[in-house]
């Protein structure tokens, strides 16, 4: 067992007396004792018609119950008192209050932005009731003339690219901004998600939740074992998707056959000849066609398993029929591709960073700790001063370290590869050039600076 | 690659977003226990002695049966009042004990859990991201929504909707120039303030004072200075130059031509939003909540650390989602960084250090100065139906023949 799970155990168990400690609904039934023999010497009174005797008497006689009713109170409270105290060592015991960064709050200004990320997280994920009260109480207003400066100043910079074809010219100066700004043609294609996103969000967000809340519909569709309402999706978006080299389309249709071919025992659908291997093949002489020869193999095994209905799960094809994660694949996939139409990340980036954000805190504070007890200030650049290691999934691009000068390439400072295939920052190039030439570090080759050329990782 | 080593939870320190989940409500136990235990002391102390007195009064014969009667029913009705106020003390009692239950409960998940890799790890972090979303709600008072979320991910104990929503009303009573609320509650919190050294009950009292003597009326003044004599004055030692422009003030109204800014600032209407962000900062202070939502410490965190150079470049690469820019579905993921979302968010905060590269294996080089993964142009190829030795372009698309590729040794 972990520290952590010892110190959770034993607060669980603090908390476990705390809760059976005679609390204070103990101490309101005692009081209702104080109150009942208050009023049974009242009653007592009025009974004996007023008598002086017996008001006297009984008066003086209650006082004492009483007194020792309110002194065992005082001791239920002072016995939960020591509990709960118990309860705050154990607590700065184990769970010692740490500082959490507080003199610098970058995001202090940003709240339209942060409430813009928000939104879009609520209707991601599916909460679209939530979404749109969110949205309503932030000031739609607001919020979504945020998204649309943005946007705008997107489409400005969209519009300085440069649409030239051509490809890059290697020997064009290094300096030149322009010469990775180049658009193929199917760069327009894929960016119509985009523009339709942009476009949804001037609609006060509405489009984005249809968006979504048609994807939540097709994916519960899927959920339920029927792929119908997917394969349409792909199929009228089959140009987009081929053009990100997305095998959806035909993996939906393919498990749309597999799942027609195991027939109504398993998968429930009316016994008729839409159904079963009859209806499988049916469906595939109806569909198959407008794959044409890109996934030839696939279908032609996909045909072939039919000989082999009788005993599938001895066949060489028991690999495809098998369905156990295809339909959760399938949907994953599904999810990927709708949302990278809509320029969007699959798996909520807000999610990812608050995650990544958890991970990356202590070492942010031991920085800011070391840093504070040296007395050198916090100042802000660029890069981090120290290291936020993530786990593999969530680095999402390439990163290059110069092996010379161990600094990130950036675009100011871009790699450079050199005629013997090795890589370097073109700073760390620039300082080990002898006139025009230079030698690798790495291996006993020379180059010329002119040969080195600037790549893209 | 150390990814065992970055995926593992360092459970010593995962819960630093987290410490508010235990401190707030022991805290509010402590609070609520503590005056219920005073009420009962302060009620114990004056039944007995009504009790003693009458009891006296009544052997002596000083007391007819009939007023004994009349002090037993006046005695009843303290103790119906007192069992009223312990009931309202005891409802918040199990309500936090509910609370405590289900946060322990909570955190008690991730002991459980050695990597973030783990399965069970993605459910309890997103649980985690809503209740830093439903703090930030209800932090920036969007309360409706706070509540909203909360009910659809049924969540209620392991979010502080109660005490933002007092936070709420006292801070928009201030907003809207009313010192009352704000005053019953430093009342209610006399001790702890005192320990923090808070100036909110001066600056209130103050500003009950400027209330005086903006209505400009004999009447109003003598008012003023009766209130700065009882309220103000007490404040001399803590804070003599404040106390000293209070009295300065009788002689420079509102409506005084060249005011000097001194003055001017006192009357100004920003004093309220004033006060209702020194309010905000005591109750945060008093109940040991950060300064700011937890929610912009874990951006800021987890913003830097994902970002990279390319995340703002002018370059398209692999990961990127910036408009009209094609990307195949072999980059499998976007990242979150050049995501829409968070991109322009992302744009003041610094981009993660590396010290080592992270590549993929087998680079070859484009002619157009691109660079893949050997594996990753082989998959693309085949999904694309490329004729043998030809190779796609991941961004660009633009298609090559294998034989122009350049090996890379990086």
């Amino acid at each position: 067992m972990t520290a952590q799970a010892t110190a959770m155990e034993a607060l669980q168990k603090e908390l476990d007396r705390l809760n059976r400690t005679p609390g204070l609904s103990a101490t309101i039934d005692k009081v209702d004792k104080i109150i009942e023999m208050l009023t049974s010497v009242k009653d007592q009174i009025v009974q004996s018609g007023m008598d002086t005797h017996v008001a006297s008497m009984s008066i003086t006689r209650t006082q004492n119950p009483i007194k020792s009713t309110f002194e065992k109170i005082n001791d239920d409270l002072k016995g939960v008192t020591a509990t709960q105290r118990k309860l705050g060592k154990m607590l700065d015991k184990h769970f010692p209050l740490k500082d959490l960064p507080s003199e610098h709050d970058a995001m202090a200004d940003q709240e339209p932005l942060i409430n813009r990320a928000i939104s879009m997280h609520l209707l991601r994920e599916g909460q679209f009731s939530v979404a749109s009260t969110f949205i309503e109480e932030t000031g739609d207003a607001a919020t979504l003339d945020n998204v649309n400066a943005v946007i705008e100043g997107q489409d400005q910079a969209n519009a300085s690219d440069n649409y030239d074809d051509e490809p890059m010219d290697e020997d064009r100066d290094d300096d030149d901004d322009d010469e990775d700004e180049y658009m193929s043609p199917l760069e327009g294609v894929a960016s119509l998600g985009f523009r339709q996103l942009q476009n949804l969000s001037s609609l006060q967000s509405h489009e984005l939740e249809a968006k979504f809340s048609q994807m939540y519909t097709i994916l519960q569709d899927i959920k339920s074992r029927n792929l119908l309402s997917a394969i349409e999706w792909a199929r009228s978006n089959s140009v987009e998707l081929e053009a990100r080299g997305s095998n959806l389309e035909f993996e939906l249709s393919r498990l749309q056959y597999v799942w027609l071919f195991k027939g109504p025992s398993v998968n429930g659908l009316p016994d008729n000849e839409l159904n079963g291997t009859a209806g499988a093949l049916l469906y595939a002489q109806q569909n198959f066609w407008r794959f044409g020869n890109r996934y030839i193999g696939e279908i032609q095994q996909l045909a072939n398993a039919q000989i082999y209905a009788r005993n599938l799960s001895e066949s060489p094809y028991r690999h495809i029929f098998s369905t156990e994660t295809a339909f959760a694949d399938v949907a994953s996939s599904f999810t990927r591709e709708f949302c990278s139409l809509l320029g969007l990340s699959a798996e909520s980036p807000l999610y990812i960073a608050v995650t990544a954000g958890a991970l990356a805190l202590p070492l942010l504070i031991k920085y800011q700790q070391a840093t504070r007890a040296k007395g050198t200030e916090w100042t802000t650049t660029n890069e981090l001063a120290f290291e936020t290691p993530l786990p593999e999934r969530m680095l999402y691009h390439s990163i290059f370290v110069c092996p010379v000068s161990k600094e990130q390439t950036t675009e100011q400072n871009p790699p450079m590869m050199i005629p013997c295939g090795h890589v370097l920052a073109k700073e760390t190039l620039q300082r080990l050039l002898k006139g025009t030439r230079f030698k690798c570090p790495y291996c006993p080759a020379e180059g010329l600076e002119k040969d080195a050329r600037r790549i893209m990782i | 690659m150390a990814d065992h080593e970055a995926s593992k939870i360092n459970h010593d320190n995962h819960l630093l977003l987290d410490q508010p989940l235990l401190r707030l409500p022991y805290e509010l136990l402590r609070k609520n226990f503590r005056s219920a235990h005073f009420t009962v002391e302060k009620e114990s102390t004056t039944l007995n002695k009504l009790l003693k007195e009458t009891a006296k009064r009544s052997l002596d014969s000083k007391t007819s049966p009939e007023d004994v009667v009349k002090n037993l029913d006046a005695m009843i009705a303290k103790m119906r009042g007192m069992k009223r106020k312990l009931s309202t003390y005891a409802d918040e009692e199990t309500r936090l004990y509910k609370q405590l239950d289900a946060r322990v409960a909570h955190l008690r998940e991730l002991s459980d859990m050695h990597s973030v890799e783990d399965v069970k790890y993605e459910a309890w972090s997103r649980k985690r991201l809503d209740r830093l979303l439903v703090d930030y709600m209800l932090r920036h008072g969007y309360n409706t929504s706070a509540q909203a979320l909360a009910n659809e991910r049924q969540m209620h104990d392991l979010v502080d909707v109660e005490t933002f929503l007092t936070m709420s009303k006292i801070r928009e009573s201030l907003e809207n120039g009313s010192v009352a609320e704000a005053l019953a509650w430093c009342n209610d919190n006399k001790k702890e303030l005192r320990k923090l050294q808070s100036s909110l009950e001066f600056l209130l009292r103050c500003q009950q004072y400027i209330e005086l003597l903006r209505i400009n009326t004999i009447s109003k003044s003598v008012e003023a200075i009766a209130h700065a004599k009882k309220y103000i004055a007490p404040f001399q030692e803590q804070y003599p130059d404040e106390v000293r422009e209070m009295a300065a003030l009788l002689a420079h109204r509102p409506t005084d031509k060249d005011l000097p800014p001194k003055y001017a600032a006192w009357y100004s209407p920003d004093r309220w939003s004033k006060l209702a962000s020194t309010f905000v900062e005591a109750h945060n202070k008093l109940l040991g909540l950060p300064t700011f939502p937890l929610l912009h410490t874990a951006l800021s965190s987890g913003l830097s650390a994902l970002k990279t150079p390319a995340c703002h470049g002018t370059q398209k690469t692999t990961s990127s989602s910036q408009p009209g820019h094609s990307q195949t579905s072999m980059t499998s993921s976007v990242c979150p960084i050049c995501s829409i979302e968070l991109n322009e968010l992302a744009k003041n905060v610094p981009y993660a250090h590396h010290s080592k590269s992270h590549l993929d294996n087998d680079l070859l080089l484009l002619p157009n100065g691109r660079v893949y993964g050997q594996a990753k142009l082989d998959e693309y190829a085949a999904k694309a139906g490329l004729a043998e030795g030809q190779v796609k372009d991941l961004v660009t698309g633009e298609v090559y023949s294998r034989a122009a590729l350049k090996k890379v040794f990086a």
